[in-house]
């Protein structure tokens, strides 16, 4: 999984030699911007379901077709699977907030995703709503604070790019 | 290779939860200064530690030096050199990490067969890790011993707080005790 650490102790040992000054300062300031990555993480993990029900509500609300007979959210069945791929956008975001990288969206969420999706004949536009709609919706202070609110909206917008 | 956030994010993803245990991760966060200031600590002193755990290997099987032996001629004595520095250099990366993946996939697995393959002595390369052990826990707390260092004695000098990083130490001790353990 890759991360600032794991990035830097790779590079080290593809060289063979222990990890340098310049290393552990690029540790350090991963660790520096850690508390409101973890901050963010906490709060998102606190509410996930209601941040999910929501997003998912709002792309239904936007694309109503989608409860036509044969659409993607018509049935029981498919409206839970449709709650859960939101469900999991959000569930690898605080892993990426964790972390402190794309990985966990890269390796889990996005490789294969389009592949996916064009198998099943989903269309993308209502995961961007969804997700547009978490994106918009957090607001500092209310929800976290600034700087933690500026991280989680940074891997929303990657998620929504890796979708558009 | 993974590190102690992307190992919470592993395990948590086995069970399609959220990372739940934040606290954790926070205490690594907090703590993160002295993390790095060990892994300087054995960073900054590893050729000496190396040197000096396999001169006190040898000091205790000379066998090992006389032909025949394993550290026999300086060919294979520079092997042995060049094997502890290896180790060490993993155990530094899982200590940097905080995780020990990196020394389980890149150092430690299939390192017994190799060594049994090569006719390399365990107990000889148990000693020589244990002294290590030993030596880094000695810098990360900042206290070498006066007495066996002599004239070469050197202190980081770092701020050292009240438990001398003792949690740090234990975490040192556990990668050291994982390669005895991968070893015999």
């Amino acid at each position: 999984m890759k991360s600032v650490v794991t990035t830097v102790i790779a590079s080290a040992d593809a060289a063979g030699r222990f990890p340098s000054t310049s290393d552990l300062e690029a540790v350090q300031g991963s660790i520096q911007r850690a508390a409101a990555r973890l901050e963010a993480a906490e709060k998102l993990a606190g509410n996930l379901d209601n941040v999910a029900r929501e997003a998912y509500d709002a792309c239904i609300k936007k694309y109503p077709y989608l409860n036509n007979a044969g659409e993607a959210n018509s049935t029981d069945t498919f409206k839970a699977k449709c709650m859960r791929d939101i469900k999991h956008y959000m569930r690898l975001v605080q892993y990426c907030l964790v972390v402190g990288g794309t990985g966990p969206l890269d390796e889990w969420g996005i490789a294969g995703q389009r592949e996916v999706y064009r198998a099943l004949g989903l269309p993308t536009a209502p995961y961007v709503e969804a997700l547009s709609f978490a994106r918009n919706r957090g607001c500092a202070p209310r929800d976290m604070s600034a700087q933690a609110l500026t991280e989680y909206n940074a891997l929303l917008d990657y998620a929504i790019n890796s979708l558009s | 290779m993974l590190d102690a956030f992307s190992r919470a994010v592993v395990s948590a993803d086995a069970s399609t939860s959220v990372v739940g245990d934040i606290n954790a991760l926070k205490a690594f966060v907090a703590s993160g200064n002295r993390r790095l200031d060990a892994v300087n600590a054995i960073a900054s002193n590893a050729s000496c530690m190396v040197s000096d755990a396999v001169a006190g290997m040898i000091c205790e099987n000379q066998g090992l030096i006389q032909a025949g032996g394993n550290c026999y001629p300086n060919r294979r004595m520079a092997a042995c050199l060049r094997d502890a520095e290896i180790i060490l250099r993993y155990v530094t990366y899982a200590l940097l990490a905080g995780d020990a993946s990196v020394l389980d996939d890149r150092c430690l697995n299939g390192l017994k067969e190799t060594y049994a393959a090569l006719g390399v002595p365990t107990t000889s390369t148990v000693r020589a890790v244990q002294i290590m052990k030993a030596q880094a826990a000695a810098h990360i707390k900042d206290t070498p011993s006066e007495a066996r260092a002599g004239a070469k004695l050197r202190k980081m000098g770092s701020p050292v707080v009240e438990d001398r990083c003792a949690s740090l130490v234990a975490e040192a001790s556990s990668y050291f005790d994982r390669v005895i353990a991968a070893l015999s």
